[in-house]
This record gives C-alpha cells, sequence and structure tokens, in this order.
C-alpha cells in the first residue's frame, strides 16, 4: 500500500523484465505483459531498410526476414560472427523495444528489475547494466532462477530448476539472497535438445531439407519425455516436394538427452544441503523455463527423484511470465531509499 | 497469534533478501562500501609445501643440464628479440657433446626434429569450490578465465588444424594434479593456464607470463604458493615430477612460448587500454607447469585489483580481444615467430 502511494506520487512505473535467450518478456506496475523472441535484426544494407521499411527488427519479424538483416541473439555464445558490441547494442534494442510495448507516460520514470541467465550475470553484470541503463531510471540485475522463486514466494526450503534455451540454471533458496553454492548453471537446456534433434533428423533423413529454425519449431510445438499416444508428423521438403516425416521417436530422444544431468545436478545440489532440509527441499522443486513446458518432464523428474526419498516437483504455471512477475515484485517490494544509488 | 508470528518472520526473510539484491547490485557499480574482495591466506603449510617445490627445484638447477641457458640471470621480457638459431659443431662419438649440444643449442628441438603441434590444452585457473581472486566488484578469476578459456577455444578451432581442449567447461572444481592428468592423458603438445594477477597495494594492472622453473623473487615464490594451493600432490609425486624436468625440450619451448604469449598480451593490451605494465616472462615453480610434460606456460592475463582492469573484464569485447591477444602468442610461436605480433592485423590478414 504504502509503496503503491509511492508509486502515485512520483510517477514511477515499475518493470520486471526477463532477458532470456530464447524470449525475454516484460512484466509492469501498469498491468501491461509482453513477451519477445530474443532476436534483433538490422537491415543488411540501404535496399534491404527500404524494402523493411524499418531501422531494427524484433522477435520474429527480425527471424521471418532473416535474410535481408544482420540476425543476434544477444545472449547467446557462439552465434554471434560479427563482433561482440552488436550484441551488446542488441541487448539494448530489446529493453528499449519492452519499455516500449509496456507503454509508459512521457513523464513516468522507470524502475526496473531485470532478471538474466545466471552464468550470463557473472561477467557481464557491468555490459547488462550498462546496456539497460539507457533506458531506464534505476536498475537492479538479479538472476532469472531468483527472480522466479521470489515472485512464486518460494523463499525458503525449495529449489528452482529454470531450463531455458541456452542454460538450465538451479537455484535453491533458504531464506536469503542465494550464494553462488545455492546456484548452478549446466548447458543440457532448449538449445541443446536443438542439436540433438537436429542430429537425429539428419541421421535418419539424409536427403530431406530442414534447417535449425525448423527443428527449433518442432521441438516447441512436440517435446515430449518418455511416452504419449498421438504420433508426430511433420512436413519436410524432399527434393523440392513437401514429404511427411514421422519424427516422434527423435523428439523424445532428444528431449530425454538432458534428463541424466538434469537429474544427476538435482541430486548433487540437495546433497550438499542438511539432511533435515533435503527432505524439505524435495517436496518443493519448480520446473520453470520453456523446458517446463516439455510434456512428462515434471513426472520423469519426480519418478527419478523418488529413488532418494519422497519428492514432490511442480511446474511453474506461466513460464513465459514468472521472470519478469517475480522480477516486477522485487521491483515493486524495493524500498524507494535502494533505487536511489542504482 | 501463530500467524502472526509466521508472517513477521516472512517479513523478515523478505527484508533479507531485498537487502541483499541491493548490495549486490552496489557491488556491480562498485559502490558497495562493505569488504568484499578476497586476499589469498599464506599458511605455514602451504608455505612449507612451497619452500620443498623450490628446494627441489633448486636442486635439479644445480644438477641438471647447462642452467645458464635454461634459467638465466637476467629475466627475459617480451620485448627482446629472439635469437635465431646458432648450431654447434657436434662430435658424434662422443656422448657428453650431445649434452653439450642440447644444453647449448638455441634451436627448440621440436623444431630440429620437425616436431609438430596437434593438440592444444587450455587450463583455465581455478573454478568451483575456487574462485582465485575476486575484484572489488564481485568479479571473480574462476568466471573470467573460463570465459577467455572458451572464447580462445574457439578461436583456435576455426583453424581446422588443432584439437583443442580444456581442462574444465564448466564452473567446477579441478584439482591441480587432474588437470596435469588431463593433459597428459590427451596427449596435449602445448598447455596454456589462463590466470588473472591481483596486486592489492598497487593500482596498476601487469601483464606477465610464466614457465617453470626456481622462483625469481619473493613475491613470484608467493604467487606460486597461491596458485599451487589444492594440488593434491604428495611429496613423492614432486620428487618424481621434478625430476623430469631435465627434459631439455620442455624447457626451451616454454621459455619461447612464453615469450611470445608474453609479448603479444603485453603489446596489445597495452595499446588498447593504454596502462598495462610489462613484467615479462618469469620462472616459478608452479605445480600445473611442472607436472605437464610438454612446452606449458602461465599466462597472469589482467589484474583484477584494478578497479579500470575489472570494469573492461566485465564486457565481452575486452574478454574477446584478450583471447584474441593469446591466440596470437599462440599462433606467433607455433609459426616460428613469423606471426605479426599485433593480433588485430592477424584478424585482418584471415
Amino acid at each position: 500500500m504504502k509503496q503503491k502511494d509511492i508509486q502515485k506520487e512520483d510517477n514511477i512505473l515499475f518493470v520486471g523484465i526477463d532477458l532470456g535467450t530464447s524470449r525475454s518478456s516484460i512484466s509492469a506496475s501498469n498491468s501491461k505483459r509482453e513477451w519477445i523472441e530474443s532476436y534483433v535484426g538490422w537491415p543488411k544494407d540501404f535496399i534491404s531498410q527500404q524494402v523493411i521499411g524499418k531501422l531494427v527488427l524484433f522477435g520474429s519479424e527480425a527471424l521471418n526476414n532473416r535474410l535481408s538483416v544482420d540476425l543476434c541473439r544477444p545472449l547467446e555464445r557462439g552465434v554471434i560472427k560479427e563482433g561482440i558490441e552488436k550484441s551488446e547494442d542488441a541487448v539494448k534494442e530489446i529493453i528499449k523495444h519492452l519499455i516500449e510495448l509496456a507503454k509508459p507516460e512521457s513523464a513516468q520514470k522507470i524502475y526496473a528489475v531485470v532478471g538474466v541467465p545466471a552464468d550470463t550475470l557473472k561477467i557481464n553484470k557491468l555490459a547488462i547494466r550498462k546496456a539497460v541503463s539507457e533506458c531506464v531510471h534505476s536498475l537492479m540485475v538479479v538472476t532469472e532462477p531468483f527472480a522466479v522463486a521470489y515472485g512464486m514466494n518460494l523463499l525458503n526450503n525449495s529449489l528452482v530448476i529454470d531450463i531455458g534455451a541456452g542454460t538450465t540454471d538451479f537455484c535453491i533458496m533458504h531464506g536469503t539472497i542465494p550464494s553462488e553454492e545455492d546456484q548452478k548453471t549446466i548447458f543440457n537446456a532448449g538449445d541443446y535438445v536443438d542439436e540433438q534433434l537436429y542430429s537425429y533428423l539428419s541421421e535418419r533423413y539424409p536427403n530431406s531439407r530442414f534447417n535449425r529454425n525448423m527443428v527449433r519449431q518442432f521441438k516447441e510445438q512436440y517435446s515430449f519425455v518418455r511416452e504419449v499416444s498421438d504420433e508426430i508428423h511433420v512436413e519436410i521438403p524432399v527434393d523440392g516436394k513437401p514429404v511427411m516425416h514421422d519424427i516422434k521417436n527423435e523428439v523424445r530422444r532428444a528431449c530425454e538427452s538432458i534428463m541424466p544431468a538434469l537429474i544427476e545436478t538435482t541430486t548433487e545440489m540437495i546433497a550438499r544441503f542438511d539432511p533435515e532440509f533435503q527432505v524439505k527441499i524435495k517436496n518443493n522443486i519448480v520446473l520453470a523455463g520453456g523446458g517446463s513446458l516439455i510434456r512428462g518432464i515434471r513426472e520423469y523428474l519426480q519418478d527419478a527423484l523418488k529413488e532418494y526419498g519422497p519428492c514432490n516437483v511442480s511446474c511453474v504455471q506461466d513460464p513465459l511470465f514468472a521472470g519478469s512477475d517475480g522480477a516486477l515484485k522485487l521491483a515493486q517490494d524495493m524500498p524507494p531509499k535502494y533505487w536511489e544509488p542504482l | 497469534m501463530i500467524s502472526i508470528l509466521l508472517r513477521k518472520r516472512e517479513l523478515k526473510v523478505r527484508e533479507a533478501i531485498i537487502r541483499g539484491v541491493y548490495e549486490e547490485n552496489l557491488k556491480i557499480i562498485g559502490k558497495y562500501n562493505g569488504i568484499i574482495s578476497k586476499e589469498r591466506s599464506f599458511s605455514l603449510k602451504k608455505m612449507f609445501l612451497t619452500f620443498v617445490i623450490s628446494v627441489a627445484a633448486i636442486f635439479m638447477h644445480v644438477n641438471y643440464l647447462s642452467p645458464s641457458s635454461f634459467f638465466p640471470e637476467n629475466q627475459v621480457t617480451a620485448n627482446i628479440i629472439i635469437q635465431r638459431p646458432v648450431t654447434l659443431p657436434v662430435d658424434p662419438d662422443n656422448p657428453s657433446d650431445y649434452r653439450t649440444f642440447i644444453s647449448n643449442q638455441k634451436v627448440p628441438l621440436s623444431r630440429m626434429f620437425g616436431l609438430g603441434v596437434r593438440t592444444i590444452m587450455i587450463d583455465p585457473g581455478h573454478g568451483g569450490a575456487d574462485t582465485g581472486t575476486m575484484g572489488k566488484m564481485g568479479t571473480k578469476e574462476k568466471d573470467i578465465t573460463l570465459d577467455i578459456a572458451k572464447r580462445l577455444r574457439d578461436r583456435l578451432k576455426k583453424y581446422g588444424h588443432y584439437n583443442v581442449l580444456m581442462t574444465r567447461e564448466q564452473d567446477m572444481t579441478i584439482p591441480l594434479n587432474k588437470r596435469v592428468e588431463l593433459a597428459g592423458l590427451s596427449k596435449a603438445d602445448l598447455f596454456i593456464s589462463v590466470h588473472l594477477n591481483y596486486l592489492p597495494s598497487k593500482p596498476i594492472n601487469i601483464i606477465e607470463t610464466y614457465y617453470f622453473g626456481p622462483p625469481s623473487d619473493a613475491k613470484t615464490l608467493k604467487l606460486a604458493e597461491q596458485e599451487n594451493a589444492g594440488s593434491q600432490y604428495g611429496l613423492s609425486d614432486f620428487k618424481e615430477m621434478i625430476e623430469k624436468i631435465g627434459e631439455t625440450l620442455k624447457l626451451q619451448e616454454s621459455k619461447e612460448f612464453a615469450a611470445s604469449i608474453q609479448k603479444n598480451l603485453f603489446l596489445n593490451i597495452k595499446k588498447e587500454t593504454g596502462y598495462a605494465y610489462d613484467f615479462g616472462i618469469k620462472r616459478a615453480p608452479f605445480v600445473v607447469l611442472l607436472g605437464v610434460d610438454v612446452p606449458a606456460v602461465l599466462a597472469e592475463v589482467s589484474c583484477l585489483s584494478n578497479r579500470e582492469e575489472e570494469m573492461k573484464l566485465n564486457t565481452e569485447s575486452h574478454r574477446e580481444n584478450v583471447a584474441h591477444y593469446l591466440e596470437a602468442g599462440i599462433l606467433d610461436y607455433l609459426n616460428k615467430g613469423e606471426t605479426r605480433n599485433e593480433a588485430k592485423r592477424h584478424t585482418e590478414r584471415r
């Protein structure tokens, strides 16, 4: 209540931003919630700029015009081929665009909490602050799984597993801000599944023409572990002709490829704690991020962990906005004096 | 009543977490006043261990092949021009002549016998529970070294003819003996360990590169002690490894390799930032260098105690540049010094 009064008085718009490898979202205190795919594209030359009619494209629009733009997925290592400054510019553009989507009033100050992948934050914190601070009046940066935990009120005895595109981040909450020992990052995540699926499909259908973007779409539409009753057939061109392909087995194998590392890291993280807390944490495991949408993943993990005693795994309701909602909650709970120096 | 108490407790937890977030962000922008920089402790046990290594190394230094050719009194800096090959006459019937030949030989033995480099092992310093040194903003050595090492790996892989491996690809604890073991198992031909320096008393950025040998000064000895912590080697292991140090090939090559890395790192960082100091190549009894059988160096690529440098290390572009300079140093060494020094020019050529 107090915070709301301050918000009214000072005309501040609080925003929570989830800056993800694959998707980025914003939740604002004016109830706006928006998301884009974390792609930025700049027209390659004057002609493409004339054709596109914009100086910069975002998300799916950038992807759809990828042949005529310099495409950048800024928080992904290895994809950027044309220098690093571009990725910093791309982060800036994404934040600017997300804030525009939140439609702040012209005189409003923007106070933002930005959640970024845990590994990105370790070594890029200043770059991220620099990229974001131009677009906001005050800023705090946190890790994505922590933002999710805060938003869901999982402040004590819980484990958040954020399965993103580039990384899977683990974060144990035990009543304080998680230290480095409470967090771990592995690279078995969405992009890894894409790579596996691409390789399995290439092996099974060597004459079919598909690219990594198509493979990503197959994964997002059909991903599952263990068993599902429905058949999975997709259309892939062979010698120019559209041909239906059965990809069910490949999708399952690719999705299950991340599970051993996921289970091993989960047990390793929990085992670090006192046995009394281990039981509590095991009963409060939450899956977040796009990976939590893989059908059957919750049951798979829960059954695998049962070997170590009873446990309960749940999934966040809205993985797309869980991070940005948590970041917004943190922004709104932050005392005004904390915003001043930042 | 219980619910009120629970609510109060939850509020307290929430407040503590919010304060934690605030302090973390103050650290990032360098406004946090708490003591966060971590200096390494120098325990008696570690001092003893270092003393043993140093004594053993000096023992070897006296007993093995001509010491003057391996550990010259004057420190070699990156700026000097490395002398070109000078061959000496050898009497094939006199075995002692071979020893003289080897010890005085200015031509690296690997080149004399046409030995190539196929596998390069990059060792990102520290990792996991061993954070290494830490800057005032909270930047950890282990994170920066891992990132630079990955960038260096990607750069070297692009050439297509090197098998580039890393001792760790994630934030994990790997004892020094394991790193040495990995280099041996993978049959690495070249080994480079990437580290960051910390000078609490001076706000400067120094660049220095080490190869194995007795320490040249007290500071180097202390640094070796810090880097050797957690090696998990026993004294008998040390003895065995030190006996191996007579391997001339490794010594010759490591020194030249160190000079090449140092030259490329310093010249380019100085050009880029304008404030780097050249501390040259040095000898030090680092376990990770001693245990590896092939040319091996430990590069202190930057100085985390320097605030400006810490800020720069937090940008991708600077880390990419450092990886680039290391790449140039490695290629310069592999291409017998024919590669031009400046990494930027090197890129233009590709």
